[in-house]
């Protein structure tokens, strides 16, 4: 009956793969370390964030596209992925400069005097030397990466359990999720956070260990990371989106009331989703921070999660590769216009400028693509070559 | 005989308006029985109570009457396997309650079949549900389901495409294969055209060979061919019971509903 479908769709899977492979393949061969050095190593970090966008996207399709949940916050666990990850180079570098500096006085430091040189390079600029309690687990690089999971997925444990007992539905509940952003947000921007207010964590570029690499090694490298992650998402959420609990998500999507009373605990379903793609979210922050240098509160704010959704809208709700599509095009489309390469359009008296005017037609197309395919630039390729039984 | 669902004295009132006003019932096991009454008199409400979307201000709903044997009294005690009032409505829905909505209520996006394996009585977590495939037993009982609803011909069809009257039978369908012990069934012959109708009554009295039934219906004419006890509602409570003639020609009934 549907085995025509799935054996399209298992091959859908394998072209996916495929594609991204040759891919990175491709910028890998054009990259300065291994290849003619044609693509700058600037532009593959670029891209590896471009893929980093590209997972968000998918994680924020399965929880608006597939289960209705429109989530105005997911960037904020994003964020908190890249805070996590952060603390752990910006400390480690740190203690190794400090103790390389160390090593030329005649008296070897104390541990306390390490720890407040320590502190005070990272936080002399919120006017502080003591290391927030919050850092406990800086200096290990696993205790870290396990907060880079846990951290966010606690948060959305509690506030997915509170919201979805409680059946806030709709607008609602997107109303709090960006709440839920702002506070988060706002509170990063004090200085006395403990991840040094509105300077957020820079230098992490620098991988504390492997420095000697250099960033063009570096850079592909995480590139690298950035486009297995993206394929085993990818094939993760396909996965389970074809089975039937994907067939459930779907059906709290059209009609919550008739899967309650089927006998569904509703409640649970949409938390799973919640708290799986807030995790997936923040590991794919962990990955992009590295790879942008620097984060601060103002990454968090509710205004990328909007855009978030923007990318999924364009690109096409409830289908995987729309939400790929749509977060790599404008996400790129957005460098290309706001980085001042885009030729300014001169009108006689007035000047078209592209750093400002981007989101001007970014809005335009938005309205334009969504009124004309529901289901966004997938839905319109859908509609002209793919048939619909 | 077994009671299966009682429903003892209850009463809920909305911003003042009291919608059922002291309700007595019961229905025992593989019983078909039908509730009628005008606009307003509270059948849906009554519906929302037992399946759990609506709390009473007081009252009492069981469900599933057992004798249980005292040794130490010498004598048999009536005791209750559920008392609906703590449950949630995905709980209530396990117990063995399955409800048809008013309006038909089916997975508009999804197949006829999908529907139907959705519904399906297995194990409901998440983590269950992720790894359940079909298996020849289930992929029978739904082709079985499939026919006793006459939609064999439809099943890979996209259930948003079906007829009104399909629709409805395809939301009994799903109460099927959830293998409920109650079926709460409101209005199932709305917008149906005269075969339709003649065959969801065959649907109906088919079911009640080991189910429960209650039917919820405007339509006198559909609850005549049902040939089963009628209960009238008018203004949150019992106005009469009986046979469809007992309570037909019942004065107050005539006037409250009947009239009209």
């Amino acid at each position: 009956m549907t085995n025509s479908i799935n054996d399209l769709l298992a091959r859908h899977t394998l072209i996916f793969t495929i594609v991204v492979i040759i891919f990175s393949l491709f910028i890998t061969f054009f990259s300065e370390p291994y290849g003619n050095g044609l693509i700058s190593t600037s532009f593959v970090k670029t891209l590896g964030k471009t893929v980093c966008l590209c997972i968000i996207a998918l994680a924020m399709d399965v929880v608006w596209g597939y289960c209705g949940i429109l989530s105005l916050g997911h960037f904020a666990f994003f964020g908190l992925g890249g805070y996590m990850i952060g603390m752990w180079l910006m400390y480690e570098r740190t203690a190794i400069i400090v103790q390389e500096a160390a090593t030329n006085e005649l008296l070897p430091l104390t541990e306390t005097e390490l720890s407040n040189a320590i502190g005070n390079q990272i936080f002399g600029v919120v006017g502080g030397y003591e290391i927030p309690s919050i850092w406990m687990f800086a200096d290990s690089l696993g205790l870290q990466l396990i907060l880079v999971i846990a951290v966010p997925g606690i948060l959305a444990f509690i506030f997915g359990w509170l919201a979805f007992r409680s059946r806030v539905t709709g607008v609602y509940l997107s109303i709090l999720t960006q709440a839920l952003t702002l506070a988060l947000s706002l509170y990063l921007f004090q200085n006395d956070s403990g991840l040094r207010g509105n300077n957020g964590l820079s230098g992490l570029q620098n991988i504390p260990g492997i420095e000697y690499l250099g960033q063009e090694v570096i850079s592909i490298g995480f590139f690298w990371a950035s486009c297995i992650f993206l394929i085993s998402i990818f094939l993760l959420f396909h996965s389970l989106m074809k089975s039937k609990f994907g067939l459930i998500i779907t059906s709290i999507r059209d009609n919550e009331t008739r899967v309650r009373f089927l006998g569904y605990n509703v409640e649970i379903y949409k938390l799973f989703i919640f708290v799986l793609t807030a995790i997936i979210s923040s590991i794919a922050g962990a990955l992009y921070y590295p790879q942008a240098g620097i984060i601060n509160p103002a990454e968090l704010a509710p205004i990328a999660s909007i855009y978030l959704a923007v990318w999924v809208a364009i690109g096409g709700r409830g289908k995987l590769y729309g939400a790929i599509i749509g977060a790599a095009f404008v996400s790129l489309f957005s460098s290309w216009f706001t980085g001042g390469q885009a030729p300014d359009i001169p009108l006689g008296i007035f000047t078209i400028e592209w750093v400002n005017w981007w989101t001007v037609l970014l809005g335009f197309g938005f309205v334009i693509i969504t009124i004309f395919s529901e289901n966004g630039i997938i839905g319109f390729l859908r509609n002209i070559f793919v048939k619909e039984k | 005989m077994n009671t299966l669902l009682k429903v003892e004295k209850i009463s809920v009132s909305f911003d003042g308006f009291k919608a059922i006003n002291s309700l007595s019932y019961s229905i025992g096991k593989n019983e078909l029985k039908a509730i009628i009454g005008p606009n307003g008199a509270g059948k849906t409400t009554f519906m929302d109570i037992i399946t759990g979307q609506t709390k009473p201000d007081e009252g009492k709903v069981l469900f599933g009457e057992r004798s249980v044997w005292l040794e130490s009294d010498q004598r048999y005690q009536v005791v209750w396997d559920e008392n609906l009032l703590m449950k949630s409505e995905s709980q209530i829905a396990l117990i063995g309650i399955g409800r048809k909505f008013q309006r038909p209520t089916v997975f508009e996006l999804k197949t006829v079949f999908e529907n139907l394996f959705i519904s399906m009585k297995k194990n409901r977590s998440p983590f269950s549900v992720l790894f359940q495939k079909l298996n020849r037993d289930e992929k029978n009982l739904i082709e079985k389901i499939l026919g006793e609803i006459s939609l064999k011909n439809e099943q890979d069809r996209i259930a948003g495409e079906l007829s009104h009257g399909q629709k409805q039978w395809l939301e009994i369908g799903m109460l099927l294969t959830q293998e409920p012990k109650l079926l709460l069934i409101d209005e199932p012959a709305a917008g149906m055209t005269s075969n339709e109708r003649r065959q969801t009554v065959e649907i109906l009295k088919k079911l009640s060979a080991d189910k429960s039934v209650i039917v919820v219906e405007h339509d006198m004419e559909f609850v005549k061919d049902l040939e089963c006890e009628v209960t009238v509602l008018h203004e949150g409570s019992i106005l009469s019971e009986g046979s469809i003639e007992h309570v037909s020609s019942n004065n107050e009934v005539i006037e409250v509903y009947l009239g009209r």
